[in-house]
Parts: C-alpha cells; sequence; structure tokens
C-alpha cells in the first residue's frame, strides 16, 4: 500500500512537473528506503511513459507493449545497466520485482533482499540521461533506521554517479 | 509482496500533444502500448489510408513468399506470376502494379523499385527482405506526402529494419514441396555499438511440375551505434538466387488436358539474381532540430528467361526472352527538420533532398533454352534525378491540423547511342485534418505523384513516352476509435493518371499507355475484444477507367477492383496460439472492352504455434488449406502451343500455391 502511494505521488510529481517546464525538462524519480519489516531496501522509480517509449524505440526501432513479460524485459535488461548501486567496490544486486505502465508513466520496482544500504554506497544513475540530455533524475533516500536523515540526490549529465549519505 | 502490478484495463489515451515531448521529428509520437493494444494513429497520421504496422503484428502472419509482408498494408495484395526467385505482383487500390509501377517500397531507407528495368519498370524484387528483422511497416496510400517521390502514386512503403533485436534468433522449417529454410541472426554488443547479424539459407520447389528448385542465400551484417534518432549505423547485405520459373500457361491447353495446372511449357525459363548493398543512416536530434542523412550503394544483377507467348514467333526455335539487367545504384536523402511548440500549437518544418543515380545495362535477347540466339536490344542507361522537397506539420488547434508540402524532380534519361531527356516536374500536396472529437479524426487530402517511364521509352523516336507522368490524388477519410477495442478507416479517393503502365503480357514489358481515373472505397478495421484476440478485417473497392476515347475501350487490363481480407489472431496467455487469414481479390478486366474478365482469387492460410519453453516454440503454417484451383494472375493475349495452327486469343494464368505445410522450430537465444 505504501508503495502505491508512493508511485501514485511520484505519478502526480511528475506530471505536474512535465506540465512546469513544458518540453523542455524529462523527468524521472527514484525513491530508495529501508523496510525494517522485510529487512529489504525498496526501490521505486517513475518515469514518464512518453520517454520510455520513446527510448525503447530508438534502441529497437519497433513499438513495445509493456503489457507483455517479454517487453518487460527489454525494459529491465536497461534499467539494470544504466541504474547500478556498488558498495566497497562490489556491485548490490538489484532484484527486478516488477513494472506498472498507464498511459502517462511506467513505474518500476526494484529490491535488495535483506540489505540495508551502507553509508557510501555509489549510486550511477543513467536512466534516460543517455537518450535525453535534458534528463533530470531525482533521487530521494528515505532516512534511516539508524538516524541518518532523508537526502534528495539530483542526477544528470554529467554527474551521473553519487555517493549516497 | 512480488505480485504488485494490477494491470487492470488502463485505457489509452489519445496523442494529443504530450508536454513531455522532446523529439523534433517525432512530434506525434505514440503513446506507450499497454495490454496488446495497437498503437493509435489518432493525432499521428495525415490520412485515413496512413499508418505503421508495430513488429508484432507483422510476426502474426503467415507469408508464404518474403513479399507478402507488404500485404500487412490494408488492401494491398502480393502474388506471384512465375518463378519464385522473381519480383512478386501487386495489387492496390484498383491497379495491377506489375512488379510495383506505382508501389513506392524501401528497406532501410534504400529504394526496391528499380527504374528503367529490362522487365518491368519500377520492377520490386522483395526476395532479399529477411522478416524477422522488420522492426515495423510504415504505409501512406495515396500521393499526399511530399517525402514520396517517384512511384508513390498507389501508395508508398517503408520497412524498418532493426538496429538491435532484444534476444538471437535461429529458426529452421521445413515444409511441403521441398521447402526448406534456416535462419540465425543475433545482435551482439562490439564496441560502443552492436553488430547485428543475419544468415539466410532457403529452398523451394513449390507445387510445379518442374520445381521451381529455388535456391536463395540471403546475409546482413550492420554496425550500429546510439539510438536510431541520436546515432549511426552502417549496414551491408547480400542476396543470391537461381530459380526455373513456371511461366503463365494457357487456359486451353489445361481444359483440354494437355497440360496441368502445374505443368511448365518451357523448362528451361527462370532466372538469377543477385544484390549487394552498402548503406548508412546517420540521424542527431535535438529539441529543436532533426537531422537525417542517409546513403546508399545497391548493386543489382538480374537474368531472367521467360517464355510467355511458346512458339507463335519462331515455330522452330521457340518464343523465350532473356531480359538481363545489371545496374549500380546509388544515392543520398538528407533532410532537416525544425520544431516549433507554444501552447496548443506545434510545428515541424522539414526540407528535404534525394539524389539518385541508376547505372544500367540492360537487354533484350531472343534465346533458346537459356542460350542467345540474336540481340533485340542491348542499352547502357544512366537515369538520375534530383528531388528537393519541403513539408510542414502544423497542429493549430487541439482539433485542427494541415500538413503540406512542395516536392520538386528533375530527372535525367540518358540512353548511350541514342540521347538524353531532361523534365522537371513540381508535386503539391495538402492534408487538413479535423477532430479528435469521440476519437473520431477527419481527414481531406489532395496531392500530385508521379512515375518515371523507362528511359528507352522515353527516348523512343516513335512514340516517346511522357518521362514524369503525373497523378492527381484526392480523398475524404475518416478514422474512429469511438467504439471501444475496434479501429476502423474509411477513405473515399480519386486518383487520375496521365498515363497508366500497363504490362504487354505477350510482350513481357509494361509500356507507358493511356490516361486513367480510378474512384475508389476503402474500410479497415482492427478490431481487439479481448486481450487474446484480434481481427482484422479490410474492404476495398475501386473503379478504374481510361479517360480518353478508344474504340478498344475504356478498362484498364488487370485493374484490379473488389479486395477483401479477413485475419483472426489468436494469442491467450497459455502456450498455443494461432491466426487465420482468408483474402479475396475479384474478377477484373483483362481487355480494353471487358469482354473477358479474370476469375476472383480466394486464399486462406493459417498458423497454430505452441511455445515449448521460454526460449522455444514450435510453428505449423498452413497455405490453401482447401486446395482452391484458383490463379494467383490472369491476362489476355494471344498465344501458339506447338501443334496450334495459328496463335490463338486465350486466358493465361499462373495458379496460386497447391495445399503446403510448413513446420517450424524457433529459438530465441
Amino acid at each position: 500500500m505504501f508503495r502505491r502511494l508512493k508511485a501514485v505521488l511520484a505519478a502526480a510529481l511528475l506530471c505536474g512537473s512535465a506540465a512546469v517546464y513544458a518540453h523542455n525538462y524529462h523527468m524521472g524519480l527514484a525513491d530508495i528506503s529501508y523496510n525494517p519489516n522485510t529487512g529489504n531496501t525498496e526501490i521505486v522509480h517513475s518515469y514518464t511513459a512518453h520517454d520510455v517509449e520513446a527510448l525503447l524505440m530508438n534502441l529497437y526501432q519497433r513499438q513495445f507493449d509493456l503489457g507483455l513479460e517479454e517487453d518487460q524485459a527489454v525494459l529491465r535488461r536497461y534499467i539494470e545497466k544504466q541504474f547500478t548501486l556498488n558498495s566497497g567496490g562490489k556491485t548490490l544486486r538489484l532484484q527486478w520485482i516488477g513494472v506498472s505502465a498507464s498511459a502517462d508513466n511506467v513505474t518500476i520496482y526494484q529490491e535488495i533482499e535483506k540489505t540495508q544500504l551502507a553509508p557510501g554506497t555509489v549510486l550511477r544513475n543513467n536512466v534516460l540521461t543517455d537518450f535525453l540530455p535534458t534528463q533530470v533524475n531525482t533521487v530521494n533516500i528515505a532516512s534511516s533506521v539508524d538516524g541518518r536523515a532523508a537526502q534528495t540526490l539530483i542526477f544528470k549529465v554529467p554527474q551521473i554517479e553519487q555517493a549516497l549519505p | 509482496m512480488k505480485k504488485l502490478i494490477n494491470w487492470g484495463q488502463t485505457p489509452i489515451i489519445l496523442a494529443a500533444l504530450a508536454p513531455g515531448l522532446a523529439f523534433a521529428d517525432d512530434p506525434f509520437i505514440q503513446r506507450v502500448l499497454i495490454d496488446g493494444s495497437r498503437a493509435t494513429q489518432l493525432g499521428i497520421a495525415d490520412s485515413a489510408a496512413a499508418g505503421t504496422v508495430t513488429q508484432r503484428q507483422l510476426q502474426d502472419r503467415t507469408n508464404y513468399r518474403p513479399g507478402e509482408l507488404l500485404e500487412a498494408t490494408p488492401g494491398l495484395i502480393v502474388s506471384q506470376h512465375s518463378g519464385e526467385g522473381k519480383a512478386n505482383q501487386f495489387y492496390l487500390r484498383g491497379f495491377n502494379l506489375d512488379h510495383g509501377t506505382d508501389l513506392r517500397t524501401a528497406v532501410d531507407e534504400m529504394p526496391v523499385n528499380q527504374r528503367s528495368h529490362a522487365h518491368g519498370q519500377g520492377w520490386t524484387d522483395l526476395n532479399f527482405l529477411i522478416p524477422e528483422l522488420s522492426a515495423r511497416l510504415d504505409y501512406k496510400k495515396g500521393p499526399y506526402s511530399a517525402s514520396e517521390g517517384d512511384f508513390a502514386s498507389a501508395g508508398a512503403t517503408a520497412i524498418t529494419y532493426a538496429n538491435r533485436l532484444t534476444q538471437g534468433i535461429a529458426s529452421a522449417t521445413a515444409g511441403q514441396n521441398g521447402f526448406a529454410r534456416a535462419l540465425l541472426a543475433d545482435s551482439p554488443e562490439l564496441g560502443k555499438g552492436n553488430l547485428l547479424y543475419a544468415v539466410e539459407a532457403m529452398h523451394n520447389d513449390g507445387p510445379f511440375t518442374h520445381g521451381d528448385n529455388y535456391r536463395k542465400l540471403n546475409a546482413v551484417l550492420r554496425y550500429s551505434e546510439g539510438y536510431a534518432n541520436n546515432g549511426f549505423s552502417v549496414a551491408a547485405m547480400a542476396y543470391r538466387g537461381n530459380w526455373n520459373s513456371t511461366d503463365q500457361i494457357p487456359m486451353r491447353a489445361v481444359n483440354n488436358g494437355t497440360l496441368g495446372r502445374f505443368d511448365a511449357i518451357d523448362n528451361t525459363d527462370g532466372g538469377e539474381a543477385r544484390r549487394f548493398s552498402l548503406s548508412g543512416i546517420w540521424r542527431q536530434t535535438t529539441q529543436e532540430t532533426a537531422s537525417k542523412i542517409s546513403a546508399y550503394v545497391i548493386a543489382n544483377r538480374l537474368k531472367l528467361f521467360s517464355n510467355f507467348t511458346y512458339v507463335q514467333d519462331d515455330p522452330e526455335n521457340g518464343d523465350q526472352f532473356a531480359q538481363p539487367d545489371r545496374r549500380v545504384t546509388s544515392g543520398l536523402n538528407a533532410s532537416h527538420s525544425w520544431h516549433w511548440h507554444e501552447g496548443d500549437r506545434a510545428s515541424v518544418t522539414t526540407v528535404g533532398m534525394q539524389v539518385q543515380n541508376d547505372n544500367i545495362f540492360n537487354g533484350l535477347y531472343k534465346t533458346k533454352a537459356r542460350q542467345v540466339l540474336s540481340t533485340t536490344r542491348e542499352d547502357h542507361i544512366v537515369e538520375t534525378s534530383t528531388s528537393a522537397y519541403v513539408e510542414n506539420s502544423t497542429r493549430w488547434t487541439p482539433v485542427f491540423r494541415t500538413n503540406a508540402g512542395l516536392r520538386a524532380d528533375h530527372y535525367r534519361f540518358d540512353v548511350a547511342r541514342i540521347g538524353r531527356k531532361d523534365d522537371t516536374l513540381l508535386s503539391p500536396s495538402i492534408s487538413i485534418v479535423l477532430g479528435p472529437w469521440a476519437q473520431t479524426e477527419f481527414y481531406i487530402n489532395a496531392g500530385n505523384g508521379f512515375h518515371s517511364n523507362d528511359a528507352r521509352g522515353v527516348l523512343d523516336a516513335d512514340n516517346p513516352a511522357t518521362p514524369l507522368a503525373r497523378s492527381r490524388g484526392q480523398e475524404l477519410g475518416v478514422r474512429s476509435e469511438w467504439v471501444p477495442g475496434l479501429q476502423s478507416s474509411l477513405s473515399l479517393y480519386k486518383l487520375d493518371f496521365d498515363s497508366e503502365l500497363v504490362f504487354i503480357g505477350d510482350a513481357g514489358n509494361t509500356e507507358a499507355s493511356r490516361p486513367s481515373r480510378r474512384y475508389g472505397v476503402e474500410f479497415s478495421n482492427y478490431w481487439k475484444p479481448l486481450k487474446w484476440l484480434s481481427v482484422d478485417a479490410d474492404l476495398a473497392f475501386a473503379r478504374g477507367r481510361y479517360r480518353d476515347e478508344d474504340p478498344a475501350g475504356d478498362r484498364i487490363p488487370g485493374a484490379i477492383e473488389g479486395v477483401g481480407q479477413l485475419a483472426v489472431t489468436v494469442a491467450p496467455s497459455g502456450p498455443w496460439s494461432g491466426s487465420l487469414r482468408m483474402r479475396y481479390f475479384g474478377p477484373r478486366p483483362l481487355v480494353e472492352d471487358n469482354s473477358v474478365r479474370s476469375r476472383g482469387t480466394r486464399t486462406v492460410n493459417g498458423r497454430i504455434g505452441y511455445r515449448i519453453s521460454k526460449r522455444t516454440h514450435i510453428e505449423l503454417e498452413g497455405f490453401n488449406p482447401t486446395n482452391r484451383r484458383d490463379s494467383a494472375i490472369e491476362y489476355y493475349y494471344a498465344s501458339r502451343l506447338s501443334g496450334e495452327a495459328e496463335p490463338v486469343d486465350d486466358i493465361h494464368f499462373h495458379p496460386i500455391e497447391s495445399r503446403t505445410f510448413r513446420l517450424t522450430l524457433n529459438t530465441a537465444f
């Protein structure tokens, strides 16, 4: 339920942003939070459906149907290549939970099982920034149980790699 | 927790100008597809008779031959009147297009139509096409686009090959009548880009007594970097085919039992084709502009041996003739677009240029068993065209769009030892789009198009053909998605030609002919009532007449009238899938006075697929399962068989395939 709420909020923010910036900016959101109940770190991304459609179309020159598992797998391959977390020289394994698509937004769910991100974990977020030079990806890192404050990081060209708090 | 997603029945909203838009060349881009829906053309297409066919829809089709991929264009029929290696026979919008006279076809920005071809103007040999690499097919019927030029009056189709495949493909097919095909394709990463490769081998005899023994080898190698709209690709393609032909045979011989439907009269008819190409595409897109440059060099070689009249002209040696054609086609297409956007208004202006040069050596020889007896003519033709166009698409209000264009074409026809001729033509076009209201758009289109005539005909001293034959089209259309799950379009059109291109059956060539007028109606429907079920239903009717007075009559020989297609595709979530497709093309006049008409042709084909695993599926295709004895083509002219004292006027036909099954094993890797 919480995830859904976050996804809806993210979608609402995205729509608002897009409307404000007309066609000059392209926005992405990712929320990273630790779920103490499951012990997992959860990541919810939200991107404009239009931008994802254009991305896939220009990669493979064909229409994609994000209602189909095989086409979701293509998006997964792209996201897993462009959005990586590295801690202590090791790439963390992000488990793909799923994707939901509406006519306006594409929401992607990932999690890292039984892991809380260590301070200084490096996020490389090149989602859509390789395709749209004006893409701005906002990453919200929720406050953690060990007292680290919530923080928002902005990823855009050329800054696509940053250490998390 | 793992099952987060509740798809529901999310409706697709209209492709109204999206605020998040980025690409100057894609102002009216499709919205994301969900749950097997088909991309809407509302807000995108400029006429009811234009559209895009997705890769998935192309894959759902059952093709007896690769050229049939073009039949995804509503109302278009692709057939064959000879050996399988020969260019296909096309019908569209009331035309018998012979081998592609007024249907412009491009693969990866390379023109496929060959002008001033030895056998037929606009020769469109699509046997090098690999359906699995085809990412999309775009079609525009009618001469309403400034970016399309020669041969595009009935329509233009463009196939785009993918730069990358989502997964590698290994496919093997075995079928009746000596059919076998193997395909291997993948696109591994290489350096900063991807290297796509595809290798195809095929053999087919067809149902003929003297089998086609069609042997095909085909390969594509392409390196690409970046995205299609911001990147480049270079491609090399190679195709070779060898075949025997069973050309059309006279009905009288079949009726009296001297010939079987699949018998040949001259067993040495046939041919060889080679096609090699090098091409590249570069595109750069920013917020405000888009640039595209594509260049190509294509080497085509054809040896073609035909005998359509048997022993009429030469009772001793027979009437076989050869029409070899070898050419190098080189060209460059460049365009630049500016995008402007303010509030509800958005506009894209594109200027483009196209240059094409054909260096052609072709001829006509009298032959016996593929050995030359005498030379009728040999020509060296250099045909050069330079074209420029400007096109503006503007959305003035949310319910009012226009597309206006102007195109200029300059042609130079140079036939060695005969002469040289130049011609220039201006072709304006305009489209007005009203709507959408209730998910329904209305279209008004008008435009001029043309086809070039064969250089040898243009420079004919006695009866010169018009170098560039003008066409004028007008159209009213409506497209609606008001009923959920149903996409329908209706077009009413009129198309005038200053000079018709007609196939002369006994001469084995196309000739510039009389002025013509066509009225037509096309009704296309795509209905997806359930997520796993889709139905295509297309109906088209055209009335074509010559416009001038001639005692011979005003009918256009071969001009198609009624066309229909019904296809049902079933793709449930389980392992099974299938499709069934019926198509019909009706009787048509074979002579000017309409005293002889062809019969109608009905074909049925289908497939059943079973997914063995995530990566492997097996598919059974069936063609003509009821074994109908229809014709792929019928002509009416005089011929003489050995033993006949005089030439006899008769219908000559080529049969559709007999009942044929093919089994394919596909593996993704």
